[in-house]
């Protein structure tokens, strides 16, 4: 489904990824960690385009993301995404920021789609809120009508960029909640997230980057009970005492 | 020095017809509200096709923007009156030029070129606050938008505009004011609205003080009114829940 | 374009820019002065002085610069004549001076303010704890910090000063603008004239307020 082949990426002269090569089947869920700075947010923007890069390429559904022929806005409606400050439109309302993509990009109609976004509103438990603006929910809220919005294009994947990193630690379980129920559905998911107890719950692999490079990309049980490089092993250790 | 008092003197006859000298001052008005509108109508148009300009990806279209407004922000605007009414109307194809120097009432041809002198000076400084206010909204807000496939035109419009003008209706406002009071250049090109219209009454009755003062106090009124106006409509359109900009 | 007629207008042109720039430098000088007098009225505790300073200055921002000069030059020396009892004309250039002063007073006068507010409370404090009276942390705590730290936009503002000296037009004073625009008239080529004196107009204000660019970065750093 998603392919990452050698993928390079250069800020001027530094570099940020170096031959970054994986792949996610569909149906998997990929969780991406490692110490910040290593690379892991680039690289997942590198997936729907949202980042540039240089060298190699990525495969999305059989479509080259790298190419300059491929039509960025229609590949990018049929993957979701969801960000660490959620990025709620916060002039629209909650019914309004999940109907707007649905209609100005797949072109459905303005009733069909709120009745899409209502229906995905409730099933993150949200649907009493559908009135209200984003600067009246809490984060935890704002990041689960995040996930709505996205699921509401009908995405053939998700990708997550640290989706609890900015919530308090009261609401982080919320929004992992609704990512297990989505990875048992099929889903197929990539996140970048620092919340190993969702990575063992529901991952099929678990990729670790440090300093712009894959350093491991291991199935769930194999990572955490074995981690073959040593930075990997000082990553887990530090984060696993928390 | 000898002065004769008299706040009468605006329902005084002016001597022409049965008008008084208030008459003046409401028909300087009139042409002092109608530069301004036209005026802005220009300027928050071509301003906010600039502003977006210079936010947009790549170099062209920025660089232009931003010649734009460094030579309509560096030249002064008595000059850049001169030359919308002395120069432009010469450089204009034959049959163009004696419409507006012939044809065109005296009054009207003035009236179109501080309209567009006004309109192409704000829009400098109306790109610079929309610049400003787009450039203030957080970046993830433009990779939300494009992570849902939405379009670059699609992104301004729908996203990123309505948030920038909800932060930027401060500053407009002053730029509207300075709209309103710099409309008085037109005075100095024989338009007769709200300043010239003064001067004359102040030259016909030799009541000058009397003069000043009723502009003054309809400049400062209007603009007091405006103001308090645009303070509403800052209020109406404020999004609940939504204290300061940016992500939480 | 045939440049001998602006050679031989230079005496008149040079002689043109010295008044815009001689009325620049003492509306600059007289405006920043009653500008922080304005200031630090606007700041006192004195209900009624600061609702004064208050007022001044909301009626000076909400009039055009032109009405200003224009009313000025009418009523400055009919207020002359009454104070001095002599009858002698004092001219338009102090009339502009006069009127550029107390305008731009207005604006710097918020541009002050804005300094002196961000100067933490702190150091008025620490001041006062030193046993300095009001106006001693004034002068030599407060201001010269918030000075520095509002010269960018004091200097912004003096361009557009230099900008609007040339609405004296209005008054028939022969700055620069007028200058040029007489001298253009009088050889009968206006157009050559005014986008000469607007090419020089903008070459000052454009290296001006890069210059001030660069020192507010360097200010900021």
């Amino acid at each position: 489904m998603i392919s990452i082949k050698n993928v390079s990426k250069w800020y001027g002269d530094f570099q940020v990824l170096t031959d970054c090569t994986t792949e996610v089947s569909k149906g998997e869920v990929v969780v991406v960690c490692g110490p910040s700075g290593s690379g892991k947010s680039t690289l997942i923007k590198c997936v729907n385009g949202l980042e540039p890069f240089q060298s190699g390429d990525i495969i999305v559904d059989g479509i080259s993301v790298g190419s300059p022929k491929t039509d960025l806005p229609k590949l990018r409606s049929r993957v979701g995404m969801v960000f660490q400050h959620f990025e709620l439109f916060p002039h629209l309302s909650i019914t309004d920021n999940l109907a707007l993509a649905q209609i100005k990009v797949l072109g459905r109609k303005e009733d069909e789609a709120k009745k899409k976004g209502l229906a995905l509103l409730d099933r993150v438990g949200l649907s009493a809120h559908a009135a209200k603006f984003p600067g009246q929910l809490s984060g935890g809220q704002q990041q689960r009508v995040a996930i709505a919005r996205a699921l509401a294009m009908d995405p053939i994947a998700m990708l997550f960029d640290e989706p609890t990193s900015a919530l308090d630690p009261e609401m982080i379980n919320e929004v992992l909640d609704v990512m297990v129920q989505l990875a048992h559905e099929g889903m197929t998911m990539m996140c970048v997230t620092h919340e190993m107890g969702f990575a063992r719950k529901v991952a099929n692999r678990v990729i670790f980057m440090d300093k712009g490079a894959i350093v491991e990309d291991a199935n769930k049980d194999e990572f955490f009970g074995s981690p073959r490089s040593e930075r990997a092993q000082a990553f887990l250790s530090k984060i696993l005492q928390h | 020095m000898h002065y004769n008092w008299d706040w009468g003197v605006f329902f005084h006859s002016t001597g022409i017809g049965s008008e008084i000298y208030l008459d003046w001052f409401v028909k300087g008005l009139g042409w002092t509200i109608a530069l301004s509108l036209a005026g802005w109508v220009i300027a928050l148009l071509l301003g906010t096709v600039l502003g977006v300009m210079r936010t947009l990806p790549g170099k062209v279209l920025p660089r232009i923007a931003a010649v734009y407004v460094e030579i309509f922000r560096n030249i002064p605007l008595l000059v850049q009156l001169f030359v919308w009414y002395f120069i432009v109307p010469d450089l204009l194809p034959e049959g163009l030029q004696t419409w507006f120097k012939q044809d065109l009432n005296p009054a009207t041809s003035a009236f179109i070129s501080v309209v567009l002198c006004l309109g192409l000076f704000t829009a400098a400084r109306v790109c610079e606050q929309v610049r400003t206010g787009i450039q203030a909204l957080p970046k993830g807000q433009t990779n939300a938008a494009y992570a849902l496939g939405l379009r670059i035109p699609q992104i301004y419009k729908e996203v990123l505009l309505p948030q920038a003008f909800r932060i930027i209706i401060p500053p407009l406002t002053s730029e509207f004011l300075n709209i309103f009071k710099n409309s008085s250049v037109a005075s100095l090109i024989g338009l007769m609205e709200l300043l010239a219209q003064t001067k004359q009454t102040a030259e016909f009755t030799a009541n000058l003080f009397e003069a000043f003062t009723l502009a003054t106090i309809i400049y400062f009124v209007l603009n007091m009114g405006l103001m308090l106006f645009m303070r509403w409509v800052e209020k109406r359109v404020r999004v609940p829940g939504l204290i300061a900009l940016g992500g939480k | 374009m045939d440049f001998s007629s602006l050679v031989t207008a230079m005496p008149g042109l040079v002689s043109g820019m010295m008044l815009t720039l001689k009325l620049l430098v003492l509306a600059i000088v007289g405006g920043v002065a009653l500008g922080t007098l304005l200031a630090l009225a606007r700041l006192s505790h004195n209900k009624l002085l600061s609702n004064l300073a208050g007022f001044y200055v909301n009626y000076f921002r909400s009039i055009p610069l032109l009405l200003v000069i224009t009313w000025f030059y009418f009523v400055v020396p009919f207020i002359i004549g009454w104070l001095t009892g002599t009858n002698e004309p004092i001219g338009a250039f102090y009339s502009c001076l006069v009127a550029f002063m107390m305008f731009e007073a207005a604006y710097y006068c918020e541009i002050v303010r804005a300094g002196i507010q961000s100067i933490s409370r702190g150091q008025v404090n620490a001041a006062y704890a030193l046993g300095m009276t009001y106006s001693q942390t004034m002068r030599l705590v407060i201001l010269p910090q918030a000075f520095r730290k509002m010269t960018p936009l004091l200097l912004q503002q003096s361009i557009i000063l230099f900008q609007d000296t040339s609405l004296v037009y209005a008054v028939g004073l022969m700055d620069f603008l007028n200058s040029a625009r007489s001298a253009g008239d009088i050889v009968g080529e206006l157009h050559q004239f005014l986008l000469f004196a607007g090419l020089v107009y903008f070459i000052i204000s454009f290296g001006a307020s890069t210059l001030v660019k660069r020192l507010q970065k360097r200010l900021t750093v």
